[in-house]
């Protein structure tokens, strides 16, 4: 559980950096200084990254155990800039709230 | 040590409905489930639609767009996972209306002969308790141990659904 949190959140970060990369300087680029440089590159980036995001939501909503629309939710939010760094947070709260580690639990030697 | 340790029986495995009958399928049927299949059918055929969009316009010389062919069909092929893993998980999980009914099914106990017969069942699993003494705090075993505890609680359910 904490490895997938943590792999979430590592491509969560970057997922939500390359974003405002592409919306805050590479669309003003590309729209009003007619530069796609940037949108071509961080735009491809992006699409793949995301892919490897929504492969650590799903595993991190498996393990933990959360159902379908919380999973959908915490999708949909590495689409949107800035938001995403607000649900990582969340995730993180939710994750690190819920798990009270269970007692080891011996056997019997035979 | 106890001589005789108590065994359990697990009787979900005999008493929950199989997945892939008509039963079974009911569930797949309901208001919450038409909406996810509709769900699913819109977004795979607009994402389909949008990379074909995308070949289209790497065709015309946007190399950049063959990228974006490519993606769009894996998020397509992701929403099928995504439903297709709801769907198992549905039908495998036991349904709350065949459960009550076969509780209160075991007969009186008027007549030994009836009653001994209800009492045996044919065993299907047993399920170890742990010993009560603390053993050796080893916690590979513990955890391996919580692992064959949880298998054993999920019938049907594969090793690699293990939530640990």
């Amino acid at each position: 559980m904490g490895a997938a949190l943590t792999r979430y959140r590592v491509i969560a970060w970057i997922v939500g950096v390359a974003l405002i990369l592409l919306v805050v300087i590479g669309m003003p680029l590309k729209y009003g200084f007619d530069n796609p440089v940037l949108v071509e590159t961080v735009g491809q980036a992006h699409g793949f990254l995301y892919m490897l995001y929504l492969v650590a939501a799903f595993d991190l909503a498996r393990r933990a155990g959360w159902p379908l629309k919380r999973m959908i939710l915490v999708m949909l939010a590495g689409t949107v800039p800035f938001v995403s760094f607000y649900a990582e947070r969340r995730v993180s709260a939710w994750v690190t709230a819920v798990r009270p580690e269970p007692a080891p639990e011996p056997v019997a030697p035979r | 040590m106890a001589p005789n340790p108590p065994v359990y029986y697990d009787t979900v495995s005999e008493t929950t409905t199989r997945p892939g009958t008509l039963v079974g399928m009911k569930r797949l049927w309901t208001p919450g489930w038409i909406v996810r299949h509709a769900a699913m059918v819109v977004l795979v055929v607009a994402f389909l639609a949008l990379g074909w969009w995308q070949v289209s316009r790497a065709a015309a010389g946007n190399a950049i767009s063959w990228g974006y062919a490519i993606e769009w069909p894996v998020f397509a092929g992701f929403v099928v996972f995504v439903w297709w893993r709801e769907v198992r998980q549905t039908l495998r999980a036991p349904s709350a209306d065949d459960a009550p009914a076969t509780a209160p099914a075991r007969p009186a106990a008027s007549d030994p002969a009836t009653a001994t017969r209800a009492e045996v069942r044919r065993p299907v699993r047993a399920s170890r308790v742990p010993a009560a003494t603390a053993g050796p705090d080893d916690p590979d075993l513990a955890e391996y141990n919580r692992y064959l505890r949880w298998l054993n609680d999920n019938p049907g359910a594969r090793p690699g659904d293990y939530p640990g």
